[in-house]
């Protein structure tokens, strides 16, 4: 219970200290509106993006309870997430092209870069979801899978062999 | 017509809205909030030093990793934040105890030191991000306020750990995973280790995309950065340009001069008579990115050995710039005295380009762009 004590007693001293230090450097005119900004952040976050992770994640589980859609699910959700987050970021930087203070700001095409990047991103899914549900099957199919090992051994015997010319 | 009722804490099956995964994401989290949060430190005190703290003008780079981790640590922060929100979404659906007791007045403080942590978090991220495009679209001074934010943060995040501290031991080692029959993995393909690993990707994936602005040789992957180390005037980008600072180049008359025990007055081209040096150094900027640069010129300390004032002197570097926050600078004795810190007359083989600060500019190893002070036309040597 002291420790519990003594870390809520620093973090309140330090939050005050943050407190303090908006009190005397920002003006009441910015002091006034930064709440709406902080309650705008919050809603982003709890009404907006994390509902949509949220969702996106029901629907990707719910279509894999269809026969066979669990191979791909993990794909899928991973490949939604990577391009969900990386759009995120990219937004701002689409928004301001062409807008920067001078022409070393935002020197790239934003929008082909995020279209290549998203691309990349769908195409690593496809070749791991490819790679998973090969390894999948082959574990499904021990048969097969013997088949091939003996087929292998035999390919070897033939290649240690000595050759006649 | 029904109305569709709230979802409550209990509508939420996955077994991944657990304490452990809480745990572990929050552990990565905290991790990265606080490297930010010393990092940013760092740079506010290199350009607000108290009196009490010597930075060191060694090792010459230190800056530019310090703030480059700055800035990607804030940036992977923002897949880690979104996924610690996810994993306790569910409490927010939780009731409120009631009627008034004890514990519902502890319930009602835990919650309000995490809104306190979770806007202050989202909001800190989003302008520090917006602050590296340049882009100002909020009604408040972004330095003090993100500074201001950083504080509350740490205090709000000590105060989480101390309101969670026994479901963090409790979670802290592997516990075993227990999975409804309604969700089993077969079918969701959601396991813990799955989700640990998704979304040290995200971050991963967020990282490498956006840390070529500090790490040159990673800068043509960085397509969710808003700079590229090399595109600018000499290979080089530009914060302020001189269009921007009022400055318009010099005429025959411009004279640099250095105000000490002896004054000294000099043309470009006596400046380009004194003995010249070189040093290797890194432009690197408060927004993350940095590129290292060859410049030319003379040493601030033969310029203090030459007007006769003692080795260890502070300077004030006077620039021509009209107004803005950094029109003067000041070199510590131990900044001054270093000798990598140049009068830089050249960069890159080349005089200056007047956006690079022509026809001199300072150039000190470990400190931030903001401080290397461009188109500078006197010094004065205060103590």
């Amino acid at each position: 219970m002291k420790t519990r004590m003594g870390l809520a007693g620093v973090g309140v001293l330090l939050g005050l200290w943050g407190v303090w230090k908006l009190a005397t450097t920002v003006d009441l005119h910015g002091l006034v509106r930064l709440p709406l900004w902080l309650g705008g952040a919050v809603l982003a976050d709890d009404f907006f993006l994390v509902p949509l992770t949220v969702t996106a994640g029901w629907l990707v589980t719910r279509w894999a309870s269809r026969p066979d859609g669990h191979r791909t699910v993990g794909a899928i959700r991973t490949t939604l997430l990577y391009v969900g987050i990386t759009s995120l970021i990219a937004v701002p930087l689409m928004l301001r092209q062409g807008k920067g203070v001078n022409p070393t700001i935002l020197p790239r095409d934003y929008l082909r870069d995020w279209l290549l990047l998203e691309a990349t991103i769908i195409a690593a899914g496809i070749v791991g979801y490819l790679i998973a549900s090969r390894s999948a099957g082959n574990a499904l199919r021990p048969a097969t899978s013997a088949v091939v090992a003996r087929a292998w051994r035999g390919l070897r015997r033939v290649r240690r062999a000595p050759r006649y010319e | 017509m029904k109305l569709p009722t709230l979802p409550t804490e209990k509508s939420f099956q996955s077994s991944l809205h657990h304490p452990r995964v809480a745990t572990v994401i929050g552990r990565w989290l905290g991790t990265v909030v606080v490297i930010c949060f010393l990092t940013g430190l760092y740079s506010h005190f290199q350009q607000d030093t108290p009196s009490w703290l010597p930075i060191p003008s060694r090792p010459a780079t230190l800056y530019r990793v310090t703030q480059g981790v700055h800035v990607v640590s804030g940036t992977i922060a923002v897949p880690l934040l979104l996924a610690k929100l996810w994993t306790v979404y569910p409490k927010l659906f939780a009731k409120l105890p009631w009627p008034p007791s004890r514990k519902a007045l502890e319930t009602m403080l835990e919650r309000a030191s995490i809104l306190v942590l979770v806007s202050a978090m989202a909001l800190e991220l989003f302008i520090g991000f917006l602050n590296t495009l340049q882009w100002y679209p909020w009604p408040f001074p972004f330095r003090q306020t993100h500074y201001a934010l950083a504080w509350i943060i740490v205090g709000a995040l000590f105060v989480h750990i101390a309101v969670k501290l026994p479901l963090i031991r409790a979670n802290w080692r592997r516990i075993a995973e227990i999975v409804p029959n309604s969700l089993p993995p077969a079918i969701s393909g959601l396991t813990r280790r799955g989700l640990f690993r998704t979304v040290a990707g995200a971050a991963a994936v967020v990282g490498i995309t956006s840390v070529g602005q500090s790490v040159p040789a990673l800068g043509p992957v960085a397509v969710l950065a808003p700079r590229k180390p090399n595109i600018g005037p000499q290979g080089l980008p530009v914060n302020r340009t001189a269009d921007a600072a009022g400055v318009t180049g010099i005429d025959d008359n411009w004279r640099f001069t250095v105000k000490g025990p002896r004054e000294l007055s000099y043309t470009l081209e006596e400046l380009q008579q004194l003995p010249q040096s070189r040093s290797a150094l890194p432009i690197a900027c408060v927004e993350g990115w940095s590129q290292g640069g060859r410049w030319e010129g003379v040493r601030i300390r033969d310029l203090l050995e030459l007007c006769g004032a003692p080795a260890h002197s502070r300077v004030r570097v006077v620039s021509m710039e009209k107004g803005g926050f950094y029109a003067t600078s000041e070199l510590p004795e131990q900044f001054a005295a270093d000798s990598l810190t140049l009068l830089a007359l050249r960069l890159n083989g080349t005089e200056l380009a007047l956006d690079h600060g022509f026809p001199a500019r300072i150039i000190a190893p470990n400190r931030p762009g903001v401080l290397q002070t461009k188109w500078v036309h006197r010094l004065e040597v205060i103590a």
